[in-house]
């Protein structure tokens, strides 16, 4: 990998890079509170199935598609389709609200199209998408479609480690174990081909999100 | 990509609302604040909305929506993910939004107040967030807390100290208090409140209306 991608991809993929994305659970905070999740193994198992059941068939699909668009009125097409196929609400409105908070940053930073898209965004209530957006700015800052899956798979990992964390779960250690055996998920599914079609079942999670939705105390938006 | 395909029909472009933080540790009576702020910026005619960073719940955006000084729909609360600090400076990007987003649903807005869920004296907030920040701190927490001189205390644009009613319960020095902060902030804005009994407000509202909306 040339210096110059990698730079490009460590800066994008930091967890420092603002994105709002600290903030968002997606339904492990619920589950901890319910009681079904209370450690590394717990965690991993969750994010092995998040990886594989989500990532690998939906995100990665609705990114790719994202990355190869070759106008925003293609990239509206894809993200609706995102909000179809997300059959639970919350999960749409996580997603969206993910999605427009990674293109609000990159509006700021890089006008042009991404800024573009985000005006039309910002008049139209099903569009926003994190997979969609993340394949528009990734792609616009420079990074191969490669990287932006690997991207994507990365930061949802880093996010439910942290969010672990941060819920009193794992310790600091304890959640670079999770990442480590992440990566080697990642690994296995980037080798597969993707399906065809947005595919997603995560059933555990997306009730979890939903639950989420309705409480009034909770530290994550998802 | 390409030249964008579809023009956005976006509405005719208003001047920015100033953002203004609002920081300080719990309890120091920030919530209590803005709520006084409320009342004073609409007897002033100034186009406001709130946002807060409540650390669980959201007890605080209900409090300010009930307070009955404000459309509720002018109130949004956004979550910290565990990380009040986190969401005011090293990624305010949902504050950024919900700023976005106040200012798309009431075009007039000149004002976003956003209250974060409270920290510890090191709390400060991102240039980018805000156009002038807040850092409020209580008589109760101790007359020594401005010669520990933590980051908010001397990096934030005004510096209020709060409770003034309870200084001589808690056996605190006021003036010598105002004296030390004055001292470490080398002479920046300080305003003494007592949120309470709405004393110091309108020094606050004098203030922000002349720093951050260039009225008089
Ligand atoms: N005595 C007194 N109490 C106050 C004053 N301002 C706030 N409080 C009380 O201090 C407590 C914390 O205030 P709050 O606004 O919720 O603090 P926050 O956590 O910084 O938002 C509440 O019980 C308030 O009623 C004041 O000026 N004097
Ligand atoms: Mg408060």
């Amino acid at each position: 990998m040339p210096i110059e991608a990698l730079l490009l991809a460590l800066q994008h993929g930091d967890s420092a890079f603002p994105s709002g994305g600290f903030a968002f659970s997606w339904g492990l905070e619920e589950l901890v509170n319910d009681g079904w999740i209370s450690g590394e193994a717990d965690i991993s198992a969750f994010l092995a199935d998040l990886l594989a059941n989500r990532w690998h068939g939906f995100d990665r699909v609705a990114l790719a598609r994202a990355h190869e668009a070759p106008d925003l009125d293609a990239l509206a097409g894809i993200d609706r389709a995102v909000e179809i196929a997300t059959w639970a609400a919350p999960m749409r409105a996580g997603s969206r609200r993910a999605g427009r908070a990674l293109l609000g940053v990159h509006a700021r930073l890089s006008g042009g199209p991404v800024a573009d898209y985000r005006a039309l965004v910002d008049v139209d209530g099903e569009l926003g998408h994190l997979p969609v957006v993340q394949g528009l700015v990734w792609r616009t800052a420079g990074l191969d479609r490669n990287s932006s899956e690997l991207l994507s798979a990365w930061t949802m990992a880093q996010g439910i480690a942290a969010a672990g964390l941060r819920l009193g779960l794992i310790g600091h250690l304890s959640a670079q174990t999770v990442l480590t055996a992440a990566r080697a998920t990642i690994a296995r599914l980037a080798a597969v081909s993707p399906p065809a079609d947005l595919t997603a079942f995560t059933p555990v999670a997306d009730v979890a999100l939903s639950r989420h939705a309705r409480r009034d105390a909770r530290l994550f938006a998802t | 990509m390409n030249a964008p395909a579809l023009s956005p029909a976006t509405p005719a472009k208003t001047a920015p609302a100033a953002r203004v933080g609002i920081g300080g540790p719990v309890g120091s009576g920030k919530t209590a604040l803005v709520e006084r702020l409320i009342a004073a910026f609409a007897a002033r005619k100034v186009d406001l909305a709130v946002i807060t960073n409540d650390l669980v719940t959201h007890e605080d955006a209900e409090r300010v929506r009930r307070s009955g000084l404000i459309d509720p729909a002018r109130v949004s609360a956004v979550e910290a993910g565990a990380c009040p600090h986190t969401v005011i400076r090293e990624d305010p990007t949902l504050n950024i939004e919900a700023a976005d987003d106040l200012e798309r649903r009431f075009p007039g807005v000149e004002l976003i107040l956003i209250e974060s869920g409270g920290d510890n004296l090191a709390s400060t907030f991102s240039r980018d967030l805000t156009d002038f920040w807040i850092f409020v701190i209580d008589v109760a927490g101790g007359d020594d807390i401005p010669r520990k001189r933590g980051p908010g205390v001397l990096k934030c644009d005004l510096l209020v100290i709060n409770k003034a009613d309870l200084a001589p319960h808690v056996g605190v020095d006021l003036d010598g208090m105002i004296a030390e902060a004055r001292r470490v902030r080398a002479g920046r804005p300080v305003i003494v409140t007592n949120c309470r009994r709405s004393e110091g407000i309108d020094a606050v509202a004098d203030h922000l209306e002349r720093e951050v909306l260039f009225r008089t």
